[in-house]
């Protein structure tokens, strides 16, 4: 939507039309010229989201480490399962907490267009910002949750591993299929403002089939080898197993993540395309 | 790049778009002839024409729903025109910070997510900052949450924020008789300044006052079409004479 100075033709008095649409190149370097603002708006939001507490912004880690706290009375004390999993309570909270980001980030993604409706009708400017700086937003969330992650892993004798160099790799998968899926979810639903209604379903029914609370292999797909298969293609899967990989150092299975890396590098292509398309139509009345 | 020359020129611009309604069709309908779900058409401008130089200060009237504010979100690039066209020499800012500000932060966290908002890198904030603070003369509320301020000192943030970017051209769909009258001053010599250096203001206002004060020309906009361009006076006189201001708050 942003109209560059060197591309659009100019007129001999030296005026140029004001709306063009320009080449994908053009609208990442429009992006990556915004990128304090992106950064900017998550970051204040979340800044500000507890100031009016009297604890304030230890709040952004006292709600996961409550979350966590909540599964290890319910599970370990109260049900007292395991479900066969080593360690199940770090392996819970991880699949929690990872799986949520991806449902958030969605779900945000969906919402994002209506909730900046303002901010669109006074400012110009790509906007597929508005996609990445929710991404960016529950990204940030996630962060608390992970430090979490940690100190409850510490805490139930799992020691600091080398594994862990692998994070920045592992957020960079995850991020690129949930930025992919946001930007998806984010045209659809301002096409079609039911979308919302429906997603989350959807996610629901993801959450039942990523091993998000139990294995996946041993209670849905069992010897079936077409479901072991079908487990193979969810990269959710893949994604949560690198995760537990790194903090527990469960094994992973290589061909899934290969799988993982290539539906998201293709989401994100393919969604951030799709986004685009509908450029002009964001925003209107 | 010299006043008199033209800084926006917009020709035979249409805009129109889509609205949902509250009567609706049944479901069945819905779905069997892909209509009647309650969208409509609004056209809101008919063919709009004008040019207008730098330097130059225009008033733009017209009853409510006359399309006044449509034409500033075109003229703003912020909703592409359905047919005809928008030529600019620079991006018109749209003096409009209140979208990006966020209630609880303060209003030193304000202003700086108002100037990214607005396009301005961060390193250039620091100083840009200072100013702006000194101008809002908001003293130590400055920190203080948004929420907690009266309307007119958010007013004066929101001018002191738009204002600090410098536009070469500068749309304005809200009071600027804002604040107390040291205030009301030193808003009117930032505007008059910037069109002393060759700068275009448009200015949607109901208040006859303001907008013969501030602009030197009008433009007089009904129902989607150009009913009068002039000087402003004469267009005041015209506008008024055919009672439309009678219901305006002038």
């Amino acid at each position: 939507m942003a109209v560059s100075d060197v591309s659009a033709a100019q007129t001999p008095e030296g005026l140029r039309p004001l709306t063009a649409t320009v080449s994908a190149r053009q609208y990442l370097r429009d992006i990556w010229a915004r990128r304090d603002f992106t950064f900017a708006l998550p970051f204040e939001e979340l800044r500000s989201s507890h100031l009016d507490t009297f604890l304030g912004n230890v709040w952004h880690l006292g709600n996961p480490l409550l979350s966590a706290g909540v599964y290890y009375l319910v599970f370990a004390h109260i049900l007292n399962v395991d479900r066969g999993i080593d360690n199940y309570i770090v392996w819970l909270v991880i699949g929690v907490f990872a799986y949520h980001l991806t449902s958030s980030s969605i779900l945000g993604g969906a919402k994002s267009i209506d909730n900046r409706q303002g901010l669109m009708r006074s400012f110009r400017f790509p906007r597929a910002i508005i996609p990445i700086s929710n991404t960016i937003g529950h990204l940030l969330t996630f962060g608390f949750q992970l430090l979490v992650v940690v100190l409850v892993a510490l805490g139930s004798g799992v020691g600091p591993s080398r594994r862990w160099l692998a994070l920045p790799l592992v957020l960079l998968l995850h991020t690129m299929l949930n930025l992919g899926g946001s930007f998806v979810a984010a045209r659809l639903n301002d096409a079609f403002r039911d979308v919302e209604q429906l997603i989350p379903f959807v996610l629901r029914l993801l959450q039942y089939t990523s091993g998000v609370m139990f294995s996946v292999d041993r209670v849905l797909a069992g010897d079936n080898v077409w479901a072991q298969r079908l487990i193979t293609l969810n990269p959710i899967v893949a994604i949560l197993d690198a995760y537990r990989w790194m903090i527990l150092g469960n094994p992973m299975r290589p061909g899934a993540l290969v799988v993982a890396v290539v539906e998201s590098v293709a989401l994100l292509v393919f969604g951030f395309r799709f986004f685009r398309a509908a450029e002009h139509s964001y925003g209107k009345p | 790049m010299a006043r008199g020359d033209i800084s926006v020129r917009v020709r035979d611009l249409h805009l129109e778009y889509d609205v949902f309604s509250e009567r609706r069709a049944g479901l069945a309908k819905r779905f069997s002839t892909g209509s009647g779900s309650g969208r409509r058409v609004v056209h809101a401008l008919k063919g709009v024409s004008f040019d207008v130089r730098q330097g130059e200060s225009v008033g733009i009237l017209g009853s409510n729903g006359s399309g006044k504010s449509t034409l500033f979100l075109a003229l703003a690039g912020l909703l592409p025109p359905t047919r005809g066209e928008i030529l600019v020499r620079s991006e018109p800012k749209l003096l409009g910070v209140g979208a990006a500000l966020m209630p609880a932060a303060s209003g030193l966290r304000n202003i700086r997510l108002g100037c990214l908002a607005l396009g301005m890198p961060a390193d250039e904030l620091d100083e840009v900052i200072e100013d702006i603070v000194a101008f809002t003369e908001l003293g130590e509320a400055i920190e203080r949450p948004l929420k907690t301020y009266s309307s007119g000192m958010r007013a004066r943030l929101h001018f002191a924020i738009a204002t600090a970017v410098r536009p070469d051209i500068l749309l304005v769909d809200e009071a600027l008789a804002v604040g107390d009258k040291a205030f009301r001053n030193r808003s009117r010599e930032r505007i008059e300044s910037m069109l002393a250096s060759a700068g275009t203001l448009m200015l949607v206002s109901h208040s006859m006052t303001e907008l013969s004060r501030l602009c030197r020309r009008g433009i007089w906009l009904e129902k989607g079409v150009l009913r009068a361009d002039g000087p402003i006076d004469d267009v005041i006189e015209l506008y008024e004479a055919t009672g439309a201001a009678d219901t305006a708050d002038a």
